[in-house]
């Protein structure tokens, strides 16, 4: 029983890790909260299930929806956030508040477009369920699994192998001095929205896959319980994050079993995160750590 | 600080005094020009509120709002209510307790309609239920189930059974026809899961069965596989899911999917095409308590399918036809009274008897102007609601007995 439960809280976590990872990413050039990711959470899951739901090929599903997302991530850095950014004496507020407007539209934007209604995406696995002793492990689960350590490799291989990866990394540390040595820290700038919208879209199919639903409110949640991931994991941190979502996926599914607190479950990374700053501030991974 | 906010509470809630009582004289003033209320030339304007705007509510907005548009529109085809046209005041209340505390001021003060439909949760009707009653409007509720809406006053109706009478329904259909003895709950957590929970739990316990696990879930919350690994260790032999459709139908996904093969009482609230798209094939065998019954040969019934799925290209659900029901409700009163007089609206209401509607022949008014209306058990067979069986004992639909 409690084998199953870890599962089961593991799957949750590598869920709530996928879909912060690219608020993070951004966090970690920008250092702004930008809520707007859970638009691309949204905005991706919708874009994914039309192509599915024309092309039946799943492949084809994602990339199309990480594609479209991360471009959509560009162009919002560049007619939105940088033009708030380059102003001078911006307090973070600011593009924070111009985040939440932009995911407020694009939720209502969804529904006058989709329709309120619920729409599934009738993915079906070759195989039902596994089961391993009295274990039960369905291959959605896996799928996500394998996602986010997907995501998680071609992350640590573009930001260590690669010279793009080296301009993010550089401009994370002082953007200021980075720009001053002829780092092109736009390129770094644009290198987070793509990856961090296209990974909020690919996390956004994955919940469409598992639940077999997605609703223009798909993204209400994540909006909120990303910002208790990334705070958690140490703020800007992807490793950290991904340490974050698992940590809170496993404490909301054993002390929901386990115990009788009378809290909703969302707000349980809440509480985590507010014991967790009062003994280490700097989150679970603290910044030096970083990738 | 303090002083500040008691002032501003002050103010507020002696401007909202002063719009109520200025929504009783419009009342008023729509009483006494009333007697002249039979003039073919002035519509008969309806007030209704829903919600639409909110995303995790938007879908059962859009239902209403279509079903209250094709009531009017049917109305009005057939040459009005004794020939006079009817209008539709429409307002979205977002789901929004303060949004619709608005809404019905407006609709009884400027907008001055003859009575109200709410297509509203129990949430924002019961909000405004008290406006109505103050402004002496007749309201009829067309799906909220929380008793406090029609302990507003006399001039507050419902149109379908309260959660008391739908909650005990199901319990006795769970001991009585599928034998349960084992049985967990899982509600969502609102007023809608407590309520009818409370019911089915005391009906089921006090007639043999155990209630061995309680489980309520945020609406906004759409996991539920910790809870069916759960309940699959405590070998229940029946699962009451007091959901509404997102989560019903995450309830019978993942039990399948887990192998966990005990059957599933769902309630109105997983009435909806949009249960059947997402639980697909392993909705089948999923029982219901709702108030339509699809299979119905009512003339009236069948229309009002035809005609929905003509107009909008979707099946509908029980928030619709229970919409469409809260005007025909309406409809027969004013055909009957006119307009102009709530007083002989409500007394008219309160009488009716054995008037039969999409969501079932409507019995007779409670004192407590709540609908006594049989049970319906529906169950999903191959990919669609079908009658099963009919819960018509007069102790259990009747709410006054709880």
């Amino acid at each position: 029983m409690i084998t199953q439960q870890l599962i089961n809280g593991l799957m949750i976590g590598s869920l709530y890790a996928l879909t912060a990872l690219g608020a993070t990413l951004i966090y970690g050039i920008l250092r702004i909260l930008d809520i707007a990711n859970a638009a691309a959470y949204l905005i991706g899951a919708y874009v994914g299930w039309y192509i599915y739901l024309s092309t039946g090929n799943i492949i084809l599903t994602f990339l199309g929806a990480i594609l479209l997302a991360g471009g959509l991530g560009v162009l919002l850095q560049k007619t939105v956030y940088s033009p708030i950014l380059a102003k001078p004496q911006v307090i973070a507020i600011i593009p924070l508040v111009a985040s939440v407007g932009l995911f407020t539209i694009s939720n209502d934007l969804v529904r006058l477009i989709a329709g309120p209604g619920t729409k599934a995406y009738n993915f079906s696995f070759p195989v039902e369920s596994y089961r391993i002793g009295g274990l039960v492990i369905l291959p959605s689960w896996i799928l996500i699994f394998a996602l986010t350590a997907t995501l998680l490799l071609i992350l640590w291989f573009i930001l260590n192998k690669t010279k793009l990866g080296l301009a993010w990394r550089a401009t994370a540390q002082d953007s200021e001095i980075a720009k001053a040595v002829g780092v092109d820290t736009s390129s770094a700038m644009a290198l987070s929205y793509v990856l961090g919208y296209g990974f909020a879209a690919a996390a956004g199919i994955m919940v469409g896959i598992l639940y077999n639903s997605i609703t223009p409110a798909l993204g209400e949640v994540p909006s909120y319980k990303m910002l208790a991931i990334i705070v958690l994991g140490g703020l800007g941190n992807p490793f950290g994050t991904v340490i974050a979502g698992i940590f809170i996926g496993l404490t909301e599914v054993l002390a929901s079993v386990y115990t009788q607190i009378p809290i909703p479950k969302d707000a349980i990374a809440f509480v985590v995160l507010i014991i967790v700053l009062l003994i280490k501030p700097s989150g679970l991974i603290s910044q030096k750590n970083k990738t | 600080m303090k002083k500040l906010l008691g002032v501003l509470m002050t103010l507020s809630l002696l401007m909202s005094v002063t719009a109520c009582a200025s929504g009783g004289s419009a009342a008023g003033a729509a009483s006494s020009g009333g007697s002249s209320g039979g003039d073919s030339n002035t519509p008969i304007r309806i007030g209704f509120f829903t919600p639409e705007s909110a995303a995790a509510a938007a879908a059962d907005g859009q239902s209403a709002r279509q079903s209250a548009e094709l009531a009017v529109k049917i109305a009005n085809d057939a040459g009005g209510i004794n020939g006079r046209k009817v209008e539709l005041v429409a307002y979205d209340d977002g789901l929004d307790n303060t949004q619709a505390a608005n809404i019905a001021e407006k609709l009884s003060t400027a907008d001055k309609v003859d009575a109200v439909v709410s297509g509203s949760y129990s949430g924002p009707t019961r909000v405004a239920a008290p406006i109505f009653q103050d402004a002496g409007i007749v309201m009829v509720a067309a799906y909220a189930i929380h008793p406090d809406v029609v302990n507003a006053g006399d001039f507050i109706f419902s149109q379908s059974f309260p959660g008391s009478v739908q909650g005990t329904a199901g319990a006795k259909f769970a001991v009585e026809n599928l034998k349960a003895k084992k049985i967990a709950i899982i509600g969502v957590d609102l007023d809608f899961g407590k309520e009818l929970s409370k019911y089915f739990k005391s009906y089921a316990e006090a007639n043999g069965a155990k209630i061995v696990s309680e489980d309520y879930v945020a609406m906004s919350d759409n996991d539920f596989t910790s809870i069916i690994s759960k309940i699959k260790n405590l070998n229940v032999d029946m699962i009451y899911s007091a959901n509404y459709y997102a989560h019903a139908s995450e309830v019978v996904r993942q039990a399948a999917l887990q192998g966990l093969k005990v059957p599933v009482l769902g309630t109105e609230g997983a009435d909806s095409w949009q249960l059947l798209q997402t639980a697909g094939e392993y909705a089948n065998g999923l029982y219901i308590t709702t108030n339509m019954n699809r299979d119905d040969k009512l003339e009236s019934t069948q229309k009002y399918i035809e005609e929905y799925e003509a107009a909008y290209k979707m099946q509908p659900d029980m928030v619709g036809a229970s919409v469409y029901d809260a005007f025909q409700v309406l409809f027969a009163g004013f055909e009957s009274v006119g307009t102009g007089d709530s007083a002989a609206l409500r007394d008219y209401i309160s009488s009716m008897k054995d008037f039969e509607t999409v969501t079932g022949k409507l019995l007779y008014y409670t004192k407590s102007r709540s609908a006594v209306k049989t049970v319906q058990i529906q169950q999903v067979q191959e990919g669609a609601f079908h009658g099963f069986a009919v819960i018509d004992d007069s102790k259990i639909i009747d709410p006054t007995n709880y």
